[in-house]
């Protein structure tokens, strides 16, 4: 399998007037085609920044990063937003779901910005086929589960067919059943060949993936920090694994 | 040179999808996009009754004023002077005469038509009813300036003109005060004293800008008026009519040269009749109902401007609402140009539809408006296409600052929301 992610010395730090915050401070990894990848770290330890970065959603400060061998993180904002429509496929947290438009068409909302749209009311079809909503295209977000409304997030990552799938949180609004039928999802992705980077507060969700990162003051630690939990509760996190987040 | 084409295309496809996007997404919020189109809607559809009813008001006046007949100029005698108060027996100065129309005819190259006339306002009587009405005398000429037309019946001629006959054409008012409902045509009826016979009834014409009814009116021949009704020697009035709308200033200059050699040289100062030029009429009230026109359309294209600003602040509130999906649209791909688009897009269509909208409604209501008002319908297609056009213009314009405040957005502080 070949490498898709390559991160070196990555780094990247937040100005807010006088004060400079370094989020990430020398990160390197690899991730291997088809690798499920689950970061975890307490709150501020970077692990959401080094996704957006992933993502092409920030630019690192230094440092390294390159997409299949492609170094695009210097590009202008046009590109940025090309390399997010062609090889990146995100999942949220909150889903972010539009309201008003059925699920099929929140499936089909990055074909208006992709190149090439031909045949997407099928593929958005089978992909919702794939996640089991093949009978819910016509719902609206708001006649479903926080699980169904995750599962159609899926699809609408997949729409574009994706190099890289990155999820920020993507069970911390869902009950356990729900859960676990979307890590289910991404073991099976993972085994179709498909890469997964997934950020997690929770061990669980963690133990699910084939390697896991511990993010740590912006560094990666080697296994993970003993008290990760205990760590949460002390810096005042108000997002334990399953209550419902704030953010 | 291909893969600029093609770029082109993808463009070109891209504008299309962002297009059908917004389409979809304001008719998904019905009550927010009714709220953003109705002030446009409400000041295109101002525009269009006002540009209307101002056309029609001008067409209502012009035809009244063409109702007293076309490229007129009319002399009449003034009222008599009152010298030291007393109330002189005879009304009118009384030098114009008959051979005063007959030296015009002659000697005014500028006129098609020339024709006498007198008239007085006089008691007519039909069985046991009486009431007064204007009793006009003219010639057959005199009839064909003034644009008489019978509705029933028939004018009479020049040989019954000369021969004195006692017949009569009434006006509507007329008929319908002595007659009632009968058909009054071949019935008698006395002016003053004298019997006539009604021949024919006046098309109506309505009430002329000073309001006098003219169609309350009984006209006869003019030698009949003279010699039989009136006993009078002079005539009140000589109608002209000018060879062309624009010839009316020349023939006024004209005439007033004719008379003023055959009535000045002796009394030594200049004509003493009145003589008055239908093109002044026509501009005085062009003037005045245009002044009216141009200050409410002036007030209805305000309202237009409101409807920008109402669409300009449901734009701005549509992208703060919006800051997430916002998010999420440049997280799945879209470009700044791409959210740019999208809200020009949405700002534009609602302007059109607001605009279209309203113009309809514009159309509609100025045919109720001249339905019931006292006006002609004139739809003015300039105005409502203008109006939607100008409200395009400002739908695009208003939607430039919330579009750039959307495409200004970071992704990621946009998906926090």
């Amino acid at each position: 399998m070949g490498i898709v992610i390559e991160v070196e010395e990555l780094v990247k730090a937040y100005r807010k007037g006088t004060v400079v915050t370094e989020v990430l401070r020398g990160v390197s990894f690899d991730v291997r085609q088809g690798e499920f990848v689950a970061i975890m770290g307490r709150s501020g330890s970077g692990k959401s920044t080094l996704l957006n970065v992933l993502g092409f959603l920030d630019r690192p400060d230094g440092g390294r990063y390159r997409l299949l061998g492609e170094a695009l993180t210097s590009s202008d904002d046009d590109a940025l937003s090309d390399a997010r429509s062609r090889k990146i496929g995100f999942v949220f947290q909150q889903f972010h779901l539009l309201d008003r438009a059925s699920a099929l068409d929140n499936v089909m909302l990055p074909l208006v910005y992709a190149e090439v749209d031909a045949g997407g009311a099928e593929r958005a079809r089978s992909l919702l086929e794939a996640v089991g909503l093949g009978n819910r295209a016509d719902h609206l977000p708001g006649e479903m589960s926080g699980g169904e409304q995750q599962r159609v997030a899926i699809a609408r990552a997949l729409i574009n067919n994706p190099v890289l799938v990155l999820a920020d949180e993507p069970t911390g609004n869902l009950d356990e059943g729900s859960a676990s039928d979307i890590l289910d999802i991404f073991r099976r992705l993972s085994g179709e060949g498909r890469t997964i980077v997934l950020v997690t507060h929770d061990p669980l969700v963690a133990a699910r993936a084939d390697r896991v990162l511990y993010l740590d003051g912006g560094r990666l630690v080697a296994g993970r920090p003993g008290t990760v939990g205990i760590a949460s509760a002390a810096t005042g996190d108000a997002t334990p694994p399953t209550a419902h987040p704030t953010a | 040179m291909t893969t600029t084409a093609s770029a082109l295309g993808v463009r070109r496809q891209r504008l299309s999808r962002v297009v059908r996007l917004s389409i979809r997404l304001l008719t998904a919020h019905p009550l927010r996009t009714t709220l953003g189109i109705s002030g446009l809607a409400i000041g295109v559809a101002a525009v269009t009754i006002m540009v209307a009813v101002g056309a029609g008001a001008e067409a209502r006046v012009l035809r009244r004023i063409r109702a007293m007949g076309t490229d007129l100029v009319v002399v009449t005698a003034p009222p008599a002077p009152v010298i030291a108060g007393r109330q002189r027996q005879i009304e009118t100065v009384t030098s114009l005469r008959v051979t005063d129309a007959v030296a015009l005819a002659q000697d005014a190259v500028h006129a098609r038509a020339v024709a006498p006339g007198v008239s007085r306002t006089m008691t007519v009587r039909h069985e046991g009813l009486n009431t007064t009405a204007a009793v006009v005398g003219t010639t057959v000429t005199g009839t064909r300036i003034r644009n008489l037309e019978v509705a029933s019946g028939r004018m009479f001629d020049e040989t019954e003109d000369r021969e004195r006959r006692r017949i009569a054409v009434i006006g509507p008012v007329v008929a319908r005060n002595l007659f009632g409902s009968d058909d009054p045509v071949g019935l008698a009826m006395r002016i003053d004293r004298v019997p006539f016979q009604v021949i024919g009834v006046l098309r109506p014409r309505g009430t002329d800008p000073g309001g006098t009814d003219l169609d309350n009116e009984v006209v006869i021949p003019l030698e009949t008026a003279m010699r039989r009704v009136l006993n009078v020697p002079y005539i009140h009035a000589i109608y002209l009519q000018a060879r062309g709308s624009n010839e009316l200033d020349a023939l006024e200059r004209e005439v007033r040269a004719i008379l003023d050699e055959r009535h000045g040289q002796r009394s030594g100062i200049a004509t003493p009749f009145v003589i008055r030029n239908q093109s002044v009429a026509l501009r005085t009230e062009r003037g005045a109902t245009r002044a009216l026109g141009r200050m409410t359309v002036g007030v209805a294209s305000l309202a237009v401007l409101v409807g920008g600003v109402g669409v300009l602040s449901i734009m701005l509130m549509s992208v703060q609402e919006r800051v997430r999906e916002i998010g999420l649209r440049r997280a799945v791909g879209a470009r700044r140009d791409d959210i740019r688009l999208q809200f020009l897009a949405e700002s534009s269509l609602l302007a059109v539809a607001g605009a279209v909208a309203g113009g309809m409604v514009g159309v509609a209501g100025a045919a109720i408006a001249a339905m019931v008002g006292p006006w002609d319908l004139v739809i003015e297609w300039r105005a409502p296409a203008l109006a939607i056009l100008f409200s395009t213009v400002l739908g695009l314009a208003a939607g430039i600052l919330p579009a750039h405040r959307a495409a200004s957005l970071e992704p990621i502080e946009a998906l926090r929301g």
